[in-house]
């Protein structure tokens, strides 16, 4: 996890701060990234997912495992192409409503929303007047 | 959503003045979507202190962070070990959050750096109307989904009053008369008869405090 830091140098960190909070969660974040039995159980509870015609892409599961799976699988070396996919993910198929089921029980919105503080720490999150 | 707005410099420059590590949390909710308290405008803020700081000859240390939302526990984890290397909190989400921050860390000063303004619509870009005063009474349904208690200067639940003047408020010729409005609305559905019963007066049920517990979960809660 030192490396957690090594986005491409052209993106601003905000402060050491917010990567020694996704440090914090490190040992909460990779058991659950491990113990997930790809069940799909969660599926059906995320209204993203059937209000998208049973998209694959909208799997409380592919959206965590694709968000902060990465950022961790790969120790921090993403590019920012990497986060901008990943802020779709994150963001525009995740609502954070926090309905989603795990009979395992992980905490897939505290998934997700880790992987927000970190896509916002390295400056890539959405911009709510671009909507328009 | 809430719609919140951001406080003047000068207000918020007062609040941290006595402290020298400030951390600034934004709301990823509705402060972020109404352009107030997001990731972006705790990064503004940051830069507009650190300024000021700097014209003044002043030092501080002035970090910020957004989490998901901050009426929500949930979304609270990870921040106690990281709050207490600062003196003071700056929170840039509405009332709700800032309050239920303070209550999280009741041993650090927490001070609001919006003003939370309506429950509103967005009409545009950084442009939003207040529509809903939260009063806990619906009446949309027999108003043709025309709040009096928003709309209407005197919040009447049985207009209009006799300050009606040609569609307009008499506070202001600027101001629709909501009840006109209403009017309007219910007599082009042919409903004129939803609002010639009259109603009995508000109970002003938001003047207190309220704790909301959906049916679903009323026994879960019932014990306690």
């Amino acid at each position: 996890m030192e490396n957690l830091n090594n986005v491409e140098q052209t993106i601003a960190v905000q402060s050491q701060d917010t990567c020694q909070l996704l440090n914090t969660f490190k040992d909460k974040m990779t058991l659950s990234l491990k113990v997930c039995a790809h069940c799909t159980l969660c599926a059906e509870s995320c209204f993203m997912f059937m209000k998208n015609n049973k998209d694959p892409h909208y799997m409380p599961s592919y959206k965590f495992i694709n968000s902060i799976g990465v950022i961790y699988k790969k120790k921090g070396n993403l590019k920012r192409n990497d986060l901008e996919k990943m802020k779709d993910i994150v963001w525009k198929h995740c609502v954070l409503c926090t309905r989603c089921y795990c009979p395992i029980g992980i905490d897939i919105p505290s998934m997700i929303s880790t992987a927000r503080s970190y896509c916002r720490a390295q400056g890539v999150y959405p911009e709510f007047d671009e909507i328009y | 959503m809430v719609k919140s707005k951001r406080k003047p410099l000068n207000e918020i420059m007062g609040s941290i003045q006595a402290y020298s590590r400030i951390f600034n949390i934004g709301c990823g909710g509705c402060a972020s979507v109404c352009l107030a308290g997001g990731q972006r405008e705790v990064n503004a803020l940051n830069s507009e202190i650190t300024a000021e700081l700097k014209s003044q000859g002043l030092h501080k240390q002035i970090d910020g962070y957004t989490i998901e939302r901050q009426c929500n526990n949930q979304f609270f984890q990870g921040l106690d070990e990281i709050v207490q290397k600062y003196d003071c909190l700056l929170s840039m989400a509405c009332g709700a959050g800032v309050q239920f921050l303070a209550e999280r860390f009741p041993t650090k000063p927490v001070f609001p750096a919006l003003n939370t303004i309506s429950i509103g619509i967005d009409r545009d870009i950084g442009l939003y109307e207040e529509r809903c005063r939260a009063c806990g009474e619906c009446v949309l349904g027999y108003t043709g989904g025309i709040c009096p208690v928003t709309r209407c200067a005197k919040s009447l639940f049985n207009g209009p009053c006799g300050g009606t003047n040609k569609g307009k408020c008499e506070i202001s010729s600027e101001i629709p008369c909501a009840w006109q409005e209403i009017y309007v609305r219910l007599k082009d559905q042919n409903r004129l008869n939803d609002i010639r019963k009259i109603r009995p007066v508000m109970l002003w049920q938001n003047q207190v405090q309220r704790m909301t517990v959906q049916e679903s979960y009323r026994q879960r809660y019932a014990q306690s």
